[in-house]
């Protein structure tokens, strides 16, 4: 027989690699875009990837009980994969792309050899997204956690980016040593220019997490892609009526098994009728590597059979059992004093949904972390409960809420911190700020300082200066200005914990209450109603 | 020549010519003569600008052929110009263009914000201007500082940007602005700007912490912008009603001079700012005003 490999296949194989290269270089540029660019309102980021997901889009409709209008654009990945299969997983998805790559890799360099037949069982990702759906039902949105875009997104702003800042810094200092100022000099412009955000609690965690998952690679090719991805799991029960189905030539195929060794999802290309649609992600890689040109992808309009969507054993059993433990872990996220009272340190990005409705809302991507332009934006660990972990809190000692941006309010990819105006953010509050006299200069120590006051952004500022007496060690009595808050006035952007020259534990700080989103986190009571009526 | 230059000389001549006999008899007679502080007042903050240099003599008398100008503006804001709480962007441009006119081997504006570096320098209106008029404007770098010896009362050392102790020459162009610790903030209290580290720390002695500073840096030439100047919530206001109207810029080669006539605009008497009487008895200059020769032009 003629041994001849597909030329056609080989073809479509490149063009694959260079649609996900594209597409992950687009992902890459709307992330580093997700910036202040010099305009206060930035329109197209990497929240456009976020709207073409259909389980985020379905979650966030469940969960939340709310419509978000952009994901409309989930339904073109919908129709797409219904007919096509799940091109969007081996062609479009930058997360598939990288692992992909870094498969390609671990292959080159032996760290990975693929055995002749794969057993394990790549059920685990369709109980995830069950499990995920479930919580959905009781407001539970855990799609951000595992969401491939939100995986990445989260991993690159957190970690990936920050650990390129703080290399190009240290490039920087070594230009700077070395006396070519000239790159140095570049180096540091480009990290200001790009606002490259390089401080982050739980950076060094949500990287681990990242390595870790690329690392899985060198076990089992694509084992996101494979075994974990809740996105790919609902593409693939969507696949099945697709029209290009795999087909292998008898006459021609020697029943090598190079084929299905090197698929890339384990859609077990050989033989044919085990061959799992659900699974298939069009990579073309078994097509174009088939020594004989066996296999190809003809047209074939005919619905599989629903054993055959990925042929893992999805009993019904099963299904209702991972239901039912998808709906009976939902209160155990919530067996937290969050839910009760309101954290102090949990201060919401502003124009964030009431806590209950922006848990349901927020998949954890960190583009609002990605988009501050003072790094003040964290990702939350403990104080919201767990199923807020990753969710966006300001944390003013690394960084505050700058007046007049409202970035994090326009990269939002649900909704779940409202896109703003900066007039209408202006008039959000965030929390309150608080002084500490025992910690203040002019209170304890009885020397000027007025740093918080001449930050304040809003005007009249919302930090009075008020003469105070302090008894000091000697004895002697000194006057000086010393701050008062207005909370009034106060928006709780935190500059002034931020800039307060006491650092370790600023004497001026904030806390989450006060903040316009939440009705039980009050502080001023409203006892003139607006009816002007007393006590209402 | 080129025509975009060609046609500015021609405007700013127009606009000088009314008083062209005292411009040009003022520079006849050398720079001697020239008077210790120029006040212009006029609608138009570039014009106005151009006017009290050429009225201290020109540019030439600051800014030699190949030399490397520093132009240090207030940007500490992250506010646009009617704001009053950034250094107004023509008369950043004015100075630009009048510091290439005369031979400088670069210009470059800079400052060390307080907001994001990025939103300041662009909301400001600094960056556009400056760019056009052909400077350079890096943002700074926090790590690229030296530790300097300030020798002063208080300072002893800090850290100093190097893009400015590079300079040969500095530009000074602050702007007149309330301040709630200091009283005013003008030119002396504009070198925070030009360092590096704590800079929040100083507040605990600002007066002094300014005149040491002060008497580090030695500014060719110093131009106040009081076009319009912030009365009260400073440095940094917030609202147009928190600025007033003054069309004026104070220009002059006394960094003492200069800020206790600015005093004025804010009906505030120089020896009730500390700082000034401090670094009078420094020997940094003068803010006796009525001992100098003041030129006052309105355009």
């Amino acid at each position: 027989m003629k041994k001849e490999r597909s030329k056609k296949y080989r073809v479509l194989q490149v063009l694959r690699i260079v649609s996900q290269a594209g597409f992950f270089g687009l992902f890459l540029t709307l992330f580093i875009g997700a910036h202040y660019t010099g305009q206060d309102y930035i329109s197209s980021t990497v929240q456009r990837f976020f709207h073409f997901d259909p389980l985020l889009a379905l979650v966030t409709l469940i969960a939340a009980r709310l419509v978000y209008v952009s994901f409309v654009f989930a339904l073109v990945t919908v129709v797409a994969t219904v007919v096509l299969g799940r091109i969007f997983c081996g062609w479009v998805c930058p997360l598939g792309a990288v692992h992909q790559f870094f498969s390609f890799a671990f292959k080159k360099t032996r760290f990975l050899r693929p055995p002749k037949e794969e057993r394990a069982s790549p059920a685990w990702k369709y109980y995830i997204l069950i499990i995920i759906l479930a919580g959905a039902l009781l407001g539970l949105d855990l799609a951000g956690y595992l969401d491939p875009f939100s995986f990445l997104t989260r991993s690159f702003a957190l970690s990936i980016f920050p650990g390129l800042a703080y290399a190009l810094a240290g490039l920087k200092a070594g230009f700077y040593a070395l006396g070519i100022t000239g790159a140095g000099r570049s180096i540091s412009q480009l990290l200001e220019n790009w606002t490259l955000n390089a401080t982050f609690i739980q950076g060094f965690a949500v990287g681990i997490l990242f390595l870790g998952a690329i690392a899985l690679n060198a076990w089992k090719e694509r084992f996101w892609c494979r075994y974990l991805c809740p996105t790919g799991a609902f593409l693939g029960l969507l696949s099945r009526w697709n029209v290009l189905k795999l087909r292998i030539d008898d006459e021609k195929c020697i029943k090598c098994g190079l084929c299905t060794q090197h698929c890339e999802t384990q859609a077990n290309p050989y033989p044919n009728e085990k061959w799992r649609s659900g699974e298939c992600v069009y990579c073309e890689t078994c097509a174009a590597i088939c020594p004989t040109a066996a296999i190809g992808f003809p047209l074939q309009p005919a619905p599989e059979k629903l054993a055959n969507v990925s042929n893992v054993d999805l009993s019904r059993r099963k299904v209702i059992l991972t239901t039912l433990l998808g709906l009976a872990a939902v209160p155990f996220f919530r067996l937290t004093p969050s839910r009760k009272r309101a954290s102090l340190k949990l201060i919401r990005p502003p124009g964030s949904l009431p806590e209950d409705k922006f848990l349901a809302k927020c998949v954890k991507c960190g583009q609002c972390m990605r988009a501050c332009p003072t790094n003040g934006l964290q990702p939350t660990l403990i104080e919201a409960g767990p199923e807020g972990i990753y969710t966006p809190m300001l944390v003013p000692k690394i960084g505050y809420c700058e007046y007049y941006c409202s970035l994090c309010t326009q990269v939002c990819p649900t909704g779940a911190i409202r896109k703003q105006t900066i007039e209408a953010k202006n008039k959000i509050k965030i929390g309150s700020a608080w002084v500490n006299k025992s910690r203040c200069i002019p209170y304890v120590l009885g020397k000027p300082c007025i740093v918080c006051e001449e930050h304040c952004p809003v005007s009249p500022k919302a930090i009075k200066l008020v003469e105070v007496e302090t008894k000091l060690p000697d004895g002697k009595i000194a006057v000086q200005k010393a701050p008062v808050i207005d909370l009034e006035l106060c928006t709780g952007c935190g500059i002034c914990e931020n800039k307060c020259p006491i650092v370790d534990d600023p004497a001026i700080y904030v806390t989450s209450v006060g903040e316009t989103r939440s009705e039980k986190n009050r502080l001023l009571l409203q006892v003139i109603g607006e009816t002007g009526e007393p006590g209402k | 020549m080129k025509r975009r230059n060609f046609l500015r000389d021609l405007a700013v001549g127009g606009a000088v010519l009314p008083w062209g006999p005292r411009v040009f008899g003022g520079q006849a007679a050398g720079p001697a003569q020239a008077p210790h502080l120029a006040a212009v007042e006029g609608e138009s903050p570039y014009l106005i600008t151009k006017e009290a240099v050429a009225a201290l003599g020109g540019m030439k008398r600051f800014v030699g052929r190949g030399d490397k100008v520093i132009i240090k503006p207030n940007i500490g804001w992250d506010r646009t110009p009617e704001m009053a709480a950034c250094t107004n962007p023509e008369v950043v441009k004015a100075l630009v263009e009048l510091v290439h006119d005369a031979g400088a081997k670069s210009v470059t504006v800079i400052d060390n914000t307080t907001n994001q570096a990025k939103r300041c320098y662009v909301r400001s209106g600094i960056l556009d201007a400056a760019k056009a008029a052909g400077a350079s404007m890096p943002y700074v770098d926090e790590t690229r500082v030296k530790r300097m010896a300030l020798k002063g009362e208080w300072l002893k050392e800090w850290d100093i940007l190097m893009d400015v102790l590079e300079a040969d020459k500095i530009i000074n162009v602050p702007i007149a602005k309330h301040h709630s610790l200091c009283r005013l903030t003008m030119g002396m209290k504009n070198w925070l700007g030009a360092i590096g580290g704590a800079r929040n720390q100083l507040h605990q002695k600002l007066d002094q912490a300014m005149v040491d500073l002060t008497a580090f840096f030695k500014p060719a030439l110093t131009v106040l912008d009081a076009y319009r100047i912030l009365v009260r919530n400073g440095p940094q206001g917030g609202r147009v009603s928190d600025t007033k109207l003054v069309k004026t810029v104070v220009a002059g080669t006394d960094p003492v001079a200069v800020d206790a006539m600015g005093a004025a605009f804010f009906d505030i008497r120089p020896q009730e700012l500390l700082y000034l009487k401090l670094a009078q008895e420094r020997g940094l200059g003068t803010f006796e005003l009525e001992k100098l020769r003041v030129e006052k032009r309105k355009i």
